[in-house]
């Protein structure tokens, strides 16, 4: 006959207790290790609390309770024994697998290679929203400034006079500011332009349509300013203080999008996996292209705030910076960690 | 069709972790518990820094994006794996496969709150809790995350202590289930309730006063002679 419930309870509860000892030991955050017993002076005995269960004791009491587990629901044993050695399970198996390192090394292999190599990856997508964002620059730029009324059919007049305000020659020394310091715009730029990014992203989930729509419009409004400033003459003022920052703000706008769209077509063209699994895929694929935007966004908005910004800068000057970081930004993105086998460095570690 | 939400998540030592997936009504007075949290922090950094202009507007601003933004992901990556508004409603967030959740799906439930609020007022990710058995959202779906109730209701206790009395027929795996599944649960009803759900048994419960061999006499009423025989299959004999 199999063993009852009593016996099998009398035979393991001794295994259940000093598991469960061991893991509010752990949640409390003390060190386990059978090695606090060599610490007691001669002729002192070890009592309970001082020997706590180590982390190989840990791991075999944790098979030995999923056993008990296994053949408590098996042979149906009483509800409250099952629950007990479920919660102990559950309890152990959180705390075994859980994460170990806090990721610098990951975070070292994302900017050398990770996030290079995804951007990669996502190279049609790039170049969709690319257009998309790029194509209606130069409309609405070009029709502005054949006729700079059309700038009224982007935005309404208010706009047109803040835009003007910002990069209008009233003020020799600031450039696209009305008021406030640079802190301030720091903030506001962290603020609004990685928030805006993230929802273009997010925007991609809808089929795609939404990070479109949101580059689009994007690029909609920038032609209609760049349009219009150079209609008005301050063309110069203008694009000395966009260029620096442009490098990384623009790039990150379109990797934002291009990033939302691989979702979106995840979606609409799952391909041989099924819809959720190929979301899960592209959300795997496309987080190093978030961590990416994410940081040049950083970068862009403390340009903008204290670089871009300042009038004793000759535009010479901020001409040269910026076709530099241009440059940089294509050369990480096109080129950093090419040649990089992910796989060596698996098997070298394995060796 | 099973009513029950509770999901099984399978490890590699070939056992099934229960999880049991939180409802929209619980998460969405956790989100309302964290905005409320978050508006309140902002006001108090409001007041004190709205008098320095330019640098202390500056941190404001950051900060909004960070209460915004970093809030969620922060908490939900630190020990615990919930932010306090769902800590104090007992939710936590995991992976689908019962591990704690990893940092790119904290980043990517938590970016993902947007297409979850689309068109208006959270519809999409309602739509998506209320559709799923396992109770989603969107930014869930994608990420492989699960929102969870942390600590599971014991709605059985142990077995009151009574003299062991045989069935009077061998049982069945499913008979014995029951007795045993009803008499972890006596403690939390009435004796009338219990004799009334143990007279469904009485054609395997010894009859009243049969007392062999001059033991003590069985009870007379069928909630006590069921108590008596889970012990008898419980193993005290």
């Amino acid at each position: 006959m199999a063993m009852t419930p009593r016996q099998f309870e009398a035979r393991y509860e001794a295994t259940w207790v000093e598991l469960e000892k061991g893991l509010s030991a752990l949640d409390k955050g003390k060190k386990s290790g059978g090695r606090k017993g060599a610490k007691l002076k001669a002729g002192q005995f070890a009592t309970e609390t001082q020997v706590l269960p180590s982390g190989a004791r840990i791991a075999q009491l944790y098979r030995q309770c999923c056993e008990h587990l296994a053949l408590a629901r098996e042979r149906a044993y009483p509800v409250h024994l099952v629950t007990r050695l479920e919660i102990l399970a559950a309890r152990a198996h959180q705390r075994i697998y859980r994460r170990r390192d806090f990721g610098l090394a990951a975070l070292r292999d994302m900017v050398l290679y990770d996030a290079p190599a995804a951007v990669r990856a996502l190279r049609w997508h790039l170049l969709v929203v690319t257009l998309v964002f790029v194509l209606p620059i130069f409309a609405v730029g070009i029709a502005t400034w054949l006729d700079p009324h059309f700038v009224l059919t982007v935005v309404d007049a208010r706009e047109v006079r803040m835009f003007d305000g910002m990069y209008g020659q009233d003020d020799a020394m600031r450039l696209g500011r009305t008021s406030g310091d640079d802190w301030q715009m720091f903030g506001f730029y962290i603020m609004h332009n990685v928030g805006i990014s993230f929802q273009c992203f997010a925007a991609g989930l809808i089929l795609g349509v939404g990070s479109l729509a949101m580059i689009a419009y994007n690029g909609l409004l920038f032609g209609a300013l760049a349009g219009f400033l150079i209609t008005r003459g301050d063309s110069e003022r203008f694009f000395s203080f966009v260029i620096t920052h442009g490098a990384f703000e623009l790039t990150a706008i379109v990797l934002s999008g291009a990033a939302g769209l691989k979702l979106g077509h995840a979606v609409l063209a799952p391909g041989r996996l099924t819809r959720t699994q190929a979301l899960m895929q592209a959300s795997r694929d496309t987080m190093p292209v978030v961590f990416c935007f994410v940081v040049m966004l950083f970068i862009a908005a403390a340009i903008e705030a204290f670089w871009s910004s300042a009038g004793w800068i000759a535009p010479g000057v901020k001409y040269a910076v910026g076709g530099c970081c241009w440059a940089l930004v294509f050369a990480y993105l096109g080129l950093q960690g090419r040649g990089h086998d992910p796989a060596a460095t698996l098997r070298a570690v394995a060796r | 069709m099973t009513l029950d939400t509770a999901l099984l998540a399978e490890t590699p030592e070939g056992i099934g972790i229960l999880l049991r997936p939180a409802g929209a009504v619980p998460r969405a007075l956790a989100y309302a518990t964290d905005w409320f949290i978050r508006f309140v922090t902002f006001s108090v950094a409001a007041a004190l820094l709205g008098g320095v202009k330019g640098v202390g507007t500056g941190i404001l601003l950051i900060g909004y994006f960070g209460l915004e933004w970093l809030y969620p992901i922060a908490f939900e990556l630190l020990p615990g794996a919930a932010t306090p508004g769902k800590r104090m409603l007992g939710l936590h967030v995991i992976m689908d496969t019962g591990l704690p959740v990893t940092p790119s799906a904290a980043v990517t439930r938590n970016l993902l709150r947007v297409a979850d609020f689309m068109p208006i007022a959270f519809a999409f990710g309602l739509l998506s809790m209320l559709m799923r058995a396992d109770f989603k959202r969107l930014g869930d779906i994608v990420a492989g995350t699960l929102v969870v109730h942390g600590e599971q209701v014991r709605l059985a206790g142990a077995l009151p202590d009574v003299e062991p009395l045989a069935p009077r027929v061998p049982l069945t795996r499913a008979q014995q289930i029951a007795i045993l599944h009803l008499a972890g649960r006596a403690r939390r009803l009435t004796l009338e309730r219990v004799d009334e759900l143990a007279t469904l048994a009485e054609n395997a419960l010894p009859p009243p006063d049969y007392a062999p061999g001059g033991a003590s006499p069985a009870p007379i009423r069928p909630g006590p002679r069921l108590l008596a025989v889970a012990q008898w299959l419980m193993g005290q004999r």
